[in-house]
């Protein structure tokens, strides 16, 4: 673990400053958790979801709410709303690996299965070329179209590892400075009288503050 | 109009300042004199190479005639070096490769072009975002969807460029739109060599084809669009799009691209119009999956990218926005982003906040007597009206009171508020 803590990037791609990384980690995943509440819109244009895809969905938008409220104070960090998002993140770095294989099994079963509607689409197509004899070449073949799936699968995944520990390089940073030592009275929050959720966020906010001191310190 | 133009905007120019002055004149010699005494840096030496290079191919594989090619770069050249017009141009050069390079696209020979893929992206989409987005958005479809589909895509984003570089210029910072440019003109130029380098096959021709193979022979679609020149009784789009330059570039999105730069430089500018303007993106980012024209991951694509590039531009370029002042002529002085102040890791011994607490518990003079005696910590900490209450003075903090800890601040740096 005290390797691990150790050997955790410094800087963003070794040129600029920590923060500016987390600027872009925080920013280009709540972009992509966007899928979640457009996923979503299935429930009013009557498109079939199964379990898997609610359940990625949903996930999708909690996140997209925890990261949002790291975006908005990436110049004036708190060190309990960036524990909760690196604790958030690791366990949607592994849901995202989970949901990915997942889904890489789906789209390679629905495949199979269009394959053999593939003939009549590829003779459609026939009909409807101009040039001569290069027509073949021009489209990917299999192989060039798996390859590229699999690399970008691939480099999203690997980028995703990288932010990960970016993300967690952050926390450690402010963990160790002075000015970010979390001040929090449990009086004066009279969590008791708020609503359940803020209890709940709260709550978890203090859970990952501890789990990233045990881990990152 | 000079009257409401000086009561309007220029009431509340500050004495003195010419940050925001225009250059009138239209004398050559300004500005070879200009050049003469130029010395690029490195990131210019860059920027310059790479456009140049790519005009420079341009100008040779565009197949208009040669008459004509030199004919336009004449002009081109003759725009950068008049000060009145070279201030506007010369800024844009980004956004001129982009369009000659888009415009040239068509011509590229199919034999030199990369395969053009048709399930990588539905692959892609399925695998990291469970589903093929555009299929759920457009399952069903009808006449008010259509149109609100077509608001964003097939107006507001012609438009939009313009219009928010006009407001940019009269209502943001001196030079924003220079970084307005660079980025916009950076996003679609690397956008449009992504599509060149990468041609993939959109929603609609999923749809029309199936996953069959593709082939440069065939004509673009105008995939929902089409439902509007119906309803609309006009020819616009299917003929636009059955011509696009690039039928195959669905990957990156600078439809996307070209939203999420909007709407960044908006929000930078006019921070309390956020909400609205992200909204925009969402709504493009639906009509361009309802119509069929995007997969979810291309639109990521050119949002990631236009992100950025403005995070770059953001932190190289861009003036600071005094959110107070009313216009460019407001502002009488143009401030830069620094990033080592701007780093909230680094911090100061100057500043109260950031002293150890160990430092701070024996620094109270404990033989103080009299009436200094009742002087609590927390007023001597906080009698400076910069500071609040210092999260080091409290002792309420979570658990950490005890913990062994050493902290070390950075000497040397400031810290910004």
């Amino acid at each position: 673990m005290t390797k691990l803590s150790s050997s955790l990037p410094k800087t963003f791609f070794g040129i600029f400053p920590l923060y500016i990384g987390v600027e872009i980690v925080l920013g280009v995943t709540l972009l992509n958790k966007c899928s979640g509440a457009f996923g979503i819109l299935a429930l009013f244009t009557g498109h079939p979801l199964d379990l898997m895809q609610w359940a990625s969905y949903l996930w999708s938008v909690f996140t997209l709410v925890v990261y949002a409220q790291g975006l908005y104070q990436i110049h004036k960090p708190k060190l309990l709303t960036f524990s909760q998002i690196v604790v958030v993140f690791s366990i949607d770095t592994v849901l995202t690996c989970l949901f990915t294989l997942w889904f890489t099994g789906v789209w390679f079963a629905e495949e199979s299965n269009t394959d053999a509607a593939m003939g009549t689409a590829a003779s459609a197509v026939a009909r409807l070329v101009k040039r001569g004899a290069e027509i073949d070449t021009q489209g990917a073949t299999e192989s060039y179209e798996y390859v590229f799936t699999i690399i970008i699968t691939m480099v999203s995944l690997v980028f995703r590892l990288y932010f990960n520990f970016l993300l967690a390089s952050f926390v450690q940073e402010l963990l160790r400075h002075p000015q970010y030592l979390v001040d929090q009275d449990d009086i004066e929050q009279d969590l008791k009288n708020k609503f359940f959720l803020r209890r709940w966020w709260v709550v978890s906010q203090k859970s990952s503050y501890s789990i990233c001191r045990h881990v990152l310190v | 109009m000079a009257n409401l133009f000086r009561k309007w905007f220029l009431s509340q120019k500050p004495a003195g300042s010419d940050v925001a002055d225009l250059q009138t004149s239209l004398d050559i010699k300004i500005s070879l004199r200009k050049l003469r005494n130029y010395n690029p840096t490195k990131k210019e030496i860059c920027h310059y190479g790479f456009l140049g290079s790519i005009m420079l191919f341009v100008f040779i594989t565009n197949p208009a005639a040669w008459i004509l090619k030199i004919l336009f770069f004449s002009t081109l050249g003759l725009f950068f070096l008049i000060p009145l017009t070279s201030q506007f141009f010369f800024n844009a050069l980004p956004i001129f490769t982009w369009l000659g390079l888009y415009f040239t696209s068509n011509y590229f020979p199919a034999t030199v072009r990369p395969p053009i893929t048709v399930k990588v992206l539905p692959a892609v989409e399925t695998v990291l975002y469970g589903d093929n987005l555009s299929d759920i958005l457009a399952t069903s479809t009808n006449s008010f969807l259509d149109l609100l589909a077509w608001i964003p895509y097939g107006l507001f984003h012609f438009g939009a460029p313009f219009v928010v570089a006009a407001i940019l210029f009269l209502f943001g910072p001196p030079t924003i739109l220079q970084g307005y440019a660079f980025a916009f003109g950076y996003m679609n130029l690397i956008g449009v060599i992504m599509q060149n380098v990468f041609p993939a096959a959109p929603p609609w021709y999923k749809i029309l084809y199936g996953l069959g193979s593709a082939n440069y022979g065939m004509h673009g679609s105008p995939g929902g669009l089409a439902r509007i020149d119906k309803l609309l009784h006009i020819n616009l789009y299917t003929s636009a799009f059955s011509n696009s330059s690039v039928i195959f570039g669905a990957f990156p999105s600078l439809h996307s691209g070209c939203a999420t730069m909007e709407a960044l430089f908006f929000s930078y500018a006019f921070p309390f119009l956020r909400p609205l303007f992200i909204f925009y993106v969402c709504w493009l980012w639906w009509s361009t999956m309802y119509l069929t024209h995007h997969y979810f991951v291309d639109l990521m694509a050119g949002s990631v990218l236009s992100y950025v590039i403005f995070l770059y531009t953001k932190y190289n370029h861009l003036p600071l926005v005094d959110t107070s002042l009313f216009c460019r002529w407001s502002y009488s002085k143009v401030e830069t982003y620094d990033k080592e102040r701007s780093n909230p890791l680094n911090a100061s011994l100057d500043d109260i906040e950031n002293v150890p607490l160990s430092t701070m518990d024996t620094a109270i003079d404990l033989s103080l007597s009299g009436d200094e005696r009742s002087i609590s910590p927390s007023y001597i900490f906080d009698r400076n009206s910069n500071l609040s209450r210092s999260s080091a003075t409290s002792n309420t903090s979570l658990d950490l009171q005890n913990e062994p800890f050493s902290p070390v601040p950075r000497l040397g740096t400031k810290r910004l508020d």
